[in-house]
């Protein structure tokens, strides 16, 4: 039966190449440009190292604080150590807390009498190498005790190591940060700027700095941001609830002197914290699922329309075919599923190759196409397999060619299995 | 022979109906598309009020415990004198023009801070920019007065200590603030206990290349006159180069700077020029309007498919009637301006649709902002008018393939059966 399907697929495609070519290409277009919206997407939520748990976390990005005294008006912006540490640091619920500085900062770094180069640091605690899975090719990330003592400690990166040493066996080497002297106490893997919540070339303690004092507003907002583990993502409401709880009680204290924090419904899980595009509005994650929805629908249904033209026509061809099939008992379903499969494998077929084309143009391009709105570093990203290709990609694909071969052959189909007999065989039936 | 035309589309409605469904569809998202372009780039090219070219910006650092080199802060050696200093060295240098300081001000910058500026009954927007700067700023990027006064004159009106203002600050009350320059009588930032005066209006400083200079509202202020507290390494420090000797002034600066510009705990962190500063900070639209013009070429080439793959058949189907055409005295320019007035009138039928709910689309505010509305007549005849010409290119691609075929039909071969 199947093998049928096969050899009258191909034998259509044969008969008539020019429209086989057109039905070819539009297919192959149409999924090669969803993949390529379904990718953009995907770099953004779906998980890879270091940020292989992006299903369970929750971030606070940013803050809101008004005040009594300023009216209407209120300060937007990343949060101090303090503030963080308070209201999301004592969460019970979650399996681990991370605080870090927002964005990773170019700083120079060099060897001692060797002209410097600006690399991009993020300062961090310890808590931070449990949330990020970082793939240590030497040495290992820096310990609480490290931390809390404040010592000159970092991780970098293999191309930091190799710049400075000339060597990825880097651990134990000191160099200067900032001109201060600084030991590597490991090596990872060079992370891409996709991952845009751990990036950086260079990690040190934030206590190993002038950090904790770097705030403003009475200490209540600095250069800070956090992360959440989860352990599960059905853990989410007891986390925000919890973290509700605490928010309240921070509230408190801070009102004394006439704070308030706006929460504009922080934490945040990834998806809507890739669309986080200012400290002063709440994500709509509606919305942008809505344009997207809708970006998918204008590339599924005008090729689909013009392929179910194509559809007819190569049906009209074959009437008194489907005439003699009806005649001899074929009932209105097996016809319809007859050609909606025979179509399904074209359209597979011709969805292979545009995923194929839509992976090829996401490597070769990726740095101009996955470029991010907007980012303290100017390094482009940089993408791989383990980013590109999830098992969700397939899925995706053959969701979209399952939708596309309906949409484009439904309804040539349907009218078909829909025609009398009697003039089909005749030749009468359009 | 127009009715014949009308005759011909009608008895082929039903594979018409998929063409003319297919150009409505497409027609309309290639309005919305072409408008947001338009929009874009329209906007794109108004005057901007200040120039990045041949602009820099430079982080500062400060040394933190753990180098050798640091020594603490006290009264007698403070953080805001290493600043000026390396402000003054940078100054030194013969390729720099103007060096300033800022907080939250240089152009293409997401960190803004905002400004209450109140006049009498009249009050600046909540989204006024708030620029606190040292008076060469303006000189730095080349801001103008609305008066025609240039940078040079509009640093001298800072440093005397008055500030100033875009013309557009009182749009909504209809007064220009170019009438109210010289004025004394303006309370800046929500504080009653000092009146400033206004020194000139600015032409109006644009938020980044995106955003309309009618919406983007700012004021200028002189950072030398609030306390030295203001004045630290967390500040901007942009440099504007000579034109004529813009040749690897980050290079040059990077390798003097460990020798020349290391103050006290103070240093030269990162040098990033503005041109990579405007790229980064707008690459999220200008990646949008690419994907745009992306999707644009698909719905192109999918009417150029469709009409190719219904016509190629069409005039397979009409060989016998095109050759009798033909054997009629019919010249090869007329059968190929017949399947061509087929598309192009059947475009035109949807374009009238398409049109009106464009026009719904607009007035539902469901498109691109620009000048404060979404329904302008200009804009939209325009942009329907460019969707018409493109998608009428297309149909002429894709119909004129196989009406070129069909030109070449030899009426005796074609009739032979007859």
């Amino acid at each position: 039966m199947i093998k049928q399907y096969f050899q009258q697929a191909w034998a259509q495609l044969r008969q008539q190449p020019l429209i086989s070519g057109v039905t070819v290409a539009g297919t192959a277009l149409s999924i090669f440009l969803i993949m390529l919206v379904v990718m953009m997407q995907q770099v953004q939520v779906e998980p890879f190292a270091p940020e292989s748990n992006r299903d369970r976390f929750l971030h606070v990005k940013w803050g809101s604080i008004a005040n009594e005294a300023w009216g209407d008006s209120n300060s937007n912006g990343p949060w101090s150590a303090a503030s963080l540490k308070e209201i999301y640091g004592k969460l019970t619920t979650p399996e681990a807390v991370t605080v870090y500085v927002v964005y990773s900062l170019p700083k120079p770094v060099s060897l001692p009498g060797q002209p410097t180069t600006a690399v991009d640091v993020r300062e961090t605690d310890s808590q931070f190498w449990t949330v990020f899975d970082f793939a240590f090719t030497d040495g290992k990330p820096f310990d609480q005790a490290t931390f809390d003592a404040g010592r000159p400690v970092a991780v970098i990166t293999e191309s930091v190591a190799r710049l400075l040493f000339g060597t990825t066996k880097a651990v134990g080497k000191e160099f200067l940060l900032a001109h201060a002297p600084y030991r590597v106490c490991g090596v990872v893997k060079d992370v891409s700027t996709l991952a845009e919540t751990a990036y950086a070339q260079v990690w040190i303690p934030y206590t190993s700095t002038d950090q904790v004092n770097n705030t403003w507003e009475n200490d209540l907002m600095g250069l800070m941001s956090c992360t959440i583990l989860a352990r599960d993502r059905s853990d989410f409401p007891a986390i925000r609830e919890e973290a509700a709880r605490r928010l309240d009680e921070f509230n408190k204290v801070i009102g004394e002197n006439g704070y308030k924090i706006i929460n504009r419904n922080r934490p945040y899980d990834q998806e809507k914290n890739a669309l986080v595009a200012g400290a002063n509005v709440e994500p709509d994650v509606t919305a942008a699922r809505r344009t997207r929805f809708i970006i998918f629908l204008i590339l599924l249904i005008v090729p689909a329309i013009n392929l179910s033209s194509m559809t007819q026509s190569r049906l009209r061809r074959r009437v008194a075919e489907i005439g003699v099939r009806r005649a001899f008992g074929c009932t209105r379903m097996e016809l319809l599923g007859q050609i909606l499969g025979e179509n399904f494998i074209v359209t597979l077929l011709a969805g292979v190759l545009g995923l194929i084309i839509s992976l090829l143009f996401a490597f070769l391009l990726g740095d101009t196409l996955f470029v991010q709105s907007w980012n303290t570093t100017l390094n482009p990203p940089v993408v791989d397999a383990s980013i590109l290709i999830h098992a969700s990609t397939f899925g995706w694909a053959l969701l979209f060619c399952f939708v596309l071969n309906l949409l484009s052959t439904g309804i040539p189909a349907w009218r078909a299995s829909r025609m009398n007999i009697v003039e089909a065989i005749n030749g009468k039936a359009q | 022979m127009n009715k014949k035309l009308f005759t011909q589309i009608r008895n082929e409605w039903r594979s018409n109906l998929w063409l003319a469904l297919e150009l409505l569809v497409v027609s309309v998202v290639m309005w919305y598309i072409i408008d947001l372009l338009y929009c874009r780039l329209a906007t794109y090219m108004e005057p901007r009020g200040f120039d990045t070219e041949h602009c820099y910006l430079i982080t500062m650092g400060v040394l933190t415990d753990k180098s050798p080199d640091y020594t603490p802060y006290s009264d007698t050696h403070k953080q805001t004198d290493e600043v000026r200093e390396l402000v003054e060295r940078l100054r030194r240098r013969p390729e720099v023009e103007a060096v300033s300081l800022s907080q939250n001000s240089y152009p293409y910058n997401g960190s803004n801070g905002s400004a209450e500026v109140d006049y009498d009954t009249l009050h600046a927007p909540r989204w006024t920019i708030r620029r606190i700067v040292t008076p060469d700023f303006v000189r730095v990027f080349r801001y103008r007065g609305a008066r025609g006064e240039t940078p040079e004159q509009l640093a001298e009106i800072l440093e005397r200590g008055d500030f100033l203002a875009s013309d557009n600050l009182y749009r909504k009350y209809s007064v220009p603030m170019t009438s109210l320059v010289g004025k004394k009588e303006f309370y800046l930032f929500g504080d009653t206990a000092q009146m400033y005066r206004l020194g000139a209006a600015l032409q109006n400083v644009r938020y980044d290349d995106f955003s309309q200079a009618r919406s983007s509202y700012s004021m200028v202020f002189n950072m030398n006159l609030l306390s030295d507290d203001w004045i630290h390494a967390d500040n901007e420090l942009c440099v504007r180069v000579r034109a004529d000797r813009d040749q690897n002034f980050m290079e040059n600066l990077k390798a003097d700077s460990e020798k020349q510009f290391r103050i006290g705990n103070l240093y030269i962190s990162d040098i990033k020029s503005f041109k990579d500063i405007r790229r980064s900070f707008q690459q999220g639209e200008t990646s949008q309007m690419r994907n745009l013009v992306v999707g644009m070429g698909f719905l192109l080439l999918n009417i150029f498919l469709g009409l190719l793959g219904t016509f190629w058949f069409r005039t397979q189907q009409r060989r016998g009637e095109i050759a009798l055409h033909k054997a009629m005295g019919a010249t090869d320019g007329a059968v190929f301006g017949r399947l061509m007035s087929e598309g192009i009138f059947l475009l035109l039928i949807v374009t009238v649709l398409a049109v009106v709910i464009d026009i719904v689309l607009a007035h539902f505010e469901l498109n691109s902002w620009r000048n404060g509305t979404t329904l302008e007549w200009p804009r939209l005849l325009f942009c329907v008018a460019a969707t018409f010409v493109l998608i009428a290119a297309m149909i002429g691609i894709g119909i004129g393939l196989p009406a070129r075929r069909a030109m070449k039909v030899q009426p005796a071969e074609a009739l032979h059966d007859e």
